[in-house]
């Protein structure tokens, strides 16, 4: 070998070791420039994420809509992109974090206010005006709006009420001899009855990814004229009414009246129940009920309100919200968007692709509404009844998100739904879990 | 006669007296074997320069950026406060923590060892000529093989609600109807059963490929000498098997603690914590209750446990290994 090839070697080799560092490089340079790259620059579309709201057909309707937008002056047109809920808060957390999330977004009920904790969301102060000045401000249904206003401004914008109502089924009724509940007194009563042909009284679900035995507990504590919080927010769980209501529960449980294998059922499992027409005769369940278990017998119907025993009538509601981030090419581009958006709802409504409550009462007075008796009742009898979680306090807060679906509360749905215990150390157990994490 | 022999060793290696046993290199060949020597370590240096970086970045930073959220208040978008070791004090004096710490504990070992007494049984039977002994192999491995939403799915059929076939079949028998998934203690075990369930083909496939290396004629000469089939498989069996034995506890150790599909899928981590072992407790602080410190401090502390079990099961491999 001699001193030419050595050196030629010498070069190809590090000509080669130079390719390499550079091809290397690329991918890391690609990665490091990212964050500014996929910012939503000034020349962007607004980014829209929505959740899955309904079947395929809905997120199909959805996008046409935002497709749809044609945006005037110098405001941006809309892009439209479907987020799982499987680990959605991650997703959300994770875009933010990189700058690279929506602009708006619709995402779980409380989702908007633990971003505005972190300071990630732009207010809509000026979309409330437009709403007030296009008269769709008035059309909304009463107290639908108000947990949204805070101090800084209105956090986010409801668009559907996720309800919880009571539903009954005729034939069970008919079949134990006795009349459908309007008090605790009657639940208990109408239970006992249901129970000797083997039918539940009370049934709720509790099981994994199932959160409505959380809320069925809570629905039972607000009902009475209890709460999770006071008038200022701050946690106060073992009150009185909420003591009573949980003695309630305990007492429909020790009645059999409260299915004991429902601490463990899954969504499908509980819907299930309700599809089983000789087993769930009575009980809360969502908005929707008989699409939703595909029952169009008009055998399940909903339920008059019940009253506790100090007169007390209400239930939970959960305003879904569409949101606005602070990571935008334009906010006045995202405003209008959320206006233009705001104004199409009806369309979902109208194709009967919603399994939840309108915040419009011009929707609500629709004949693809209206068609089915039970949302008529849910919109006179239950909606102005309906108190969020925030209960007895009326503005939602980022501690509401930590309330629902928190370790705390399934672990105290689920002593209760099992009748372990009491009431009072139930109750204890479920406040000393809550105040460990809660921000005051 | 140190010498003597020391110099039949030289020897042996073609040395002569005086020499080193090294060609003696002239000064400028010396320089030009240090400089390629330079060149070649500077080589592997490059060349192992990209894997090494993608490592740190694809471990390393996941890892450090772990250690600064279970030393701050914050959440995933935001680091927060610096608390020092706050989030672990905080998590290690919660009754939840020790209650996920005694399930995660019966999980393992109900887990590990139900799958590989189950996977060794039947891999060991299977090693008999038995009828379509292939088709066997096929089915056993279908627990493994469907995904694992699948099987809880079916489970959940099974066994979660009073008109379940399992529930049914109680019934019949006159029995209590048993609430399998929504009574604390049977949750539990059905859990744990679900475990074994889905994990002992792994074990199976493991004892099976241990098996084919154990000579027959190690078993034909100790029946010979008289031994029984007991005798046999603790004397043979076993210690022949061992070190393969050793790595699929191992194995199975790191997926029973890390497992979160089969518990949250089939239960949630309920009824009332009864099944919520480490790894659900971490996700549901971090994703439910929002606590990203601690929670991440809980993995932590979980990644630890696992390397210290992992290195006493790796001390016995090498011990296996000796003997």
């Amino acid at each position: 070998m001699n001193a030419t090839t050595e050196r030629n070697r010498s070069f190809s080799r590090r000509g080669f070791l130079g390719l390499t560092a550079a091809a290397a490089s690329v991918p890391l340079l690609a990665a490091c420039g990212g964050g500014s790259a996929s910012k939503t620059g000034s020349g962007d579309a607004i980014k829209f994420w929505d959740m899955p709201w309904g079947t395929p057909a809905y997120n199909d309707a959805a996008k046409k809509i935002t497709e749809g937008y044609a945006p005037s002056g110098s405001n941006l047109k809309a892009s439209y992109q479907t987020i799982q809920w499987n680990n959605f808060y991650q997703t959300f957390s994770s875009a933010i974090a990189s700058k690279t999330g929506p602009a708006v977004s619709t995402g779980g009920g409380f989702q908007a206010f633990q971003f505005e904790q972190q300071g990630a969301i732009a207010y809509a102060d000026k979309v409330i005006d437009a709403l007030k000045k296009n008269g769709q401000f008035d059309d909304f249904l009463p107290g639908v709006i108000d947990p949204f206003k805070s101090d800084k401004g209105y956090i986010a914008v409801p668009w559907q009420l996720d309800m919880r109502v009571n539903w009954y089924r005729k034939s069970l009724f008919d079949k134990a001899g006795v009349a459908v509940p309007t008090d605790w007194n009657g639940l208990l009563e109408a239970g006992k009855a249901l129970k000797k042909i083997g039918a539940v009284g009370f049934m709720t679900g509790a099981g994994a990814g199932n959160f409505l035995g959380n809320h069925a507990v809570i629905q039972m504590i607000v009902n009475n004229g209890g709460g999770v919080w006071d008038e200022n927010g701050q946690v106060d769980v073992m009150n009185d009414r909420n003591v009573e209501a949980i003695e309630f529960m305990y007492e429909l449980y020790s009645n059999g009246i409260i299915d004991p294998a429902g601490v463990s059922y899954n969504q499908d499992n509980h819907d299930a129940q309700w599809k089983n027409k000789s087993k769930a005769a009575y009980g809360p369940h969502v908005f929707g009920l008989t699409n939703r278990v595909g029952d169009s017998s008009g055998d399940l119907l909903v339920a008059d309100p019940i009253a506790g025993p100090h007169g007390d009538k209400a239930t939970l509601v959960f305003p879904n919200n569409i949101m606005m981030y602070k990571n935008t090419p334009n906010q006045e581009a995202s405003e209008a968007f959320l206006v233009y958006y705001l104004g199409k709802l009806k369309d979902l409504w109208q194709q009967k692709l919603m399994n939840a409550l309108p915040v419009f009462k011009s929707i609500t007075e629709l004949p693809e509404f209206t068609a089915d008796a039970n949302n008529v009742k849910i919109v006179k009898d239950w909606q102005p009844i309906a108190k969020t979680f925030a209960a007895r306090s009326t503005k939602l807060t980022a501690n509401t998100a930590v309330l629902d679906g928190g370790q705390a509360l399934t672990q105290f749905a689920q002593t209760v739904l099992t009748g372990k215990g009491d009431a009072k150390t139930a109750l204890k157990a479920f406040e000393s879990g809550l105040k460990q994490v809660v921000k005051s | 006669m140190t010498t003597v022999n020391s110099g039949l060793a030289r020897a042996r290696r073609g040395v002569a007296p005086g020499g080193s046993g090294r060609p003696s290199p002239s000064r400028t060949s010396l320089n030009r074997a240090s400089k390629l020597h330079g060149q070649t370590s500077r080589t592997y240096f490059w060349l192992i320069l990209p894997s090494v970086l993608l490592l740190v970045l694809i471990n390393g930073y996941p890892l450090i950026y772990a250690g600064v959220q279970a030393t701050h208040d914050g959440s995933l978008i935001d680091a927060g406060n610096f608390v020092g070791v706050d989030n672990f004090t905080s998590v290690l004096g919660s009754e939840a923590f020790w209650k996920a710490v005694q399930f995660t504990i019966v999980f393992t070992i109900v887990g590990v060892f139900g799958s590989w007494a189950v996977g060794l049984g039947l891999a060991l039977l299977l090693r008999t000529r038995i009828p379509a002994g292939g088709l066997f192999k096929v089915l056993l491995l279908l627990p493994w093989v469907v995904p694992i939403v699948v099987s809880s799915t079916a489970w959940n059929w099974l066994v979660a609600s009073p008109d379940s076939p399992t529930n049914k079949v109680f019934t019949a028998l006159g029995l209590e109807t048993p609430l399998f998934l929504a009574d604390p203690t049977l949750a539990a075990i059905t859990v744990c059963l679900f475990k074994v369930w889905v994990s002992f083909p792994f074990m199976m496939m493991m004892s099976a490929g241990a098996l084919t290396s154990v000579d027959n004629t190690v078993y034909e000469a100790a029946s010979m000498d008289g031994a029984s089939r007991w005798q046999q498989f603790t004397g043979i069996t076993l210690p022949l098997t061992a070190r393969s034995t050793y790595i699929s506890w191992i194995l199975m150790t790191i997926f029973c603690v890390n497992d979160f599909p089969t518990i949250y899928l089939l239960t949630g981590g309920g009824p009332v914590d009864a099944t919520t072992s480490l790894v659900v407790y971490a996700y549901r602080k971090v994703f439910q209750d929002f606590q990203t410190g601690p929670g991440v401090a809980v993995a932590f502390l979980m990644t630890i446990t696992l390397v210290i079990v992992s290195t006493l099961l790796y001390r016995q491999i090498r011990k296996s290994s000796v003997e």
